[in-house]
């Protein structure tokens, strides 16, 4: 079942890539005390992702953080390794955090799978943006082909 | 059941990557004449990135000298991220990349290991094998996924 607007993020383990590397984090600790713009994407490297969806979100940063946004969140069913590199690649690091969910512990959690095993890509998750506020959803987004639905311009009328 | 010498590569459709894209080829006619292949955990991890896949693109000359006609190097990743990663260890070329994505070609050998633990789910187990005409000829398997030698 796919989660909805007031409920709260479950509780599950992440991997953050940081500048140390890998470090595992809980979604608890991820969004406790804040307001988080949390994206998601199908795949690091692939070509919607990481030229519009991505950058979209880097280019809306301080616009989305004086609506009152304290961090912005990327997540992708790609191990943290991949996610670092491609938060380097797309100079994202320090400015989004960079979340690899390669179990897909959030993803099914929040009933966003989307099975690209057809594409030689496994099981993702689908295009997709949240606000959460103190760990609770306060908008959603999904979109099922194209990046409008869930783009940064369209979170910062959402906030 | 994990493969073993002798026997046969499962045939299957995976995806390779080309200098123009990614390419859709059947294990048959991959493993033709004399391969090494070789298979990491994962892109962009440090002993596959800083060790394994450099060694082979280093020593690339020196297998054809030895009669290999290519060197596979293979990932449970996507075609996306090892053509960033590819790019990043400066293959051109000298290895080609198998993205088994799907991990089918893996697990129909045996040789998949699981990596949730760490975030990375079903990966595959670090080897190198030596396949002529489609057989296993040579099977070198790493129990631990940080060991390269």
């Amino acid at each position: 079942m796919t989660i909805k607007v007031g409920d709260r993020i479950p509780s599950v383990k992440v991997v953050e890539a940081t500048a140390s590397g890998p470090s595992p984090i809980t979604t608890d600790d991820l969004f406790k005390g804040k307001k988080v713009a949390l994206f998601g994407v199908p795949g690091a490297f692939t070509p919607t992702c990481s030229a519009k969806h991505l950058p979209g979100f880097l280019q809306n940063a301080a616009a989305l953080k004086a609506k009152g946004v304290d961090e912005i969140v990327c997540l992708a069913m790609n191990d943290a390794f991949v996610m670092g590199a491609w938060g380097a690649d797309q100079d994202a690091m320090g400015k989004v955090r960079m979340v690899g969910d390669g179990d897909g512990n959030f993803t099914q959690a929040v009933g966003l799978e989307l099975d690209l095993t057809g594409k030689g890509l496994g099981k993702r998750c689908k295009r997709f943006s949240m606000v959460v506020d103190n760990g609770v959803v306060k908008a959603l987004n999904v979109d099922e082909g194209g990046f409008e639905k869930t783009s940064a311009e369209t979170m910062l009328g959402q906030i | 059941m994990t493969i073993a010498v002798g026997q046969r590569i499962p045939s299957q459709t995976v995806r390779v990557l080309n200098e123009g894209g990614t390419e859709e080829v059947s294990t048959d006619s991959l493993f033709k004449g004399k391969v090494v292949m070789f298979a990491v955990p994962g892109a962009f991890t440090p002993t596959c990135t800083n060790q394994h896949l450099p060694g082979y693109v280093k020593h690339a000359d020196d297998f054809k000298k030895k009669g290999v006609d290519s060197i596979i190097c293979l990932a449970v990743n996507d075609d996306r991220v090892l053509n960033a990663w590819a790019k990043q260890v400066g293959v051109n070329g000298k290895v080609r990349l198998l993205a088994d994505g799907n991990a089918d070609l893996t697990k129909a050998m045996g040789l998949d290991i699981d990596l949730r633990a760490g975030g990375l789910g079903t990966r595959s187990k670090r080897y190198a094998m030596i396949v002529e005409n489609g057989v296993v000829k040579a099977l070198q398997i790493e129990e631990a996924p940080r060991n390269c030698s």
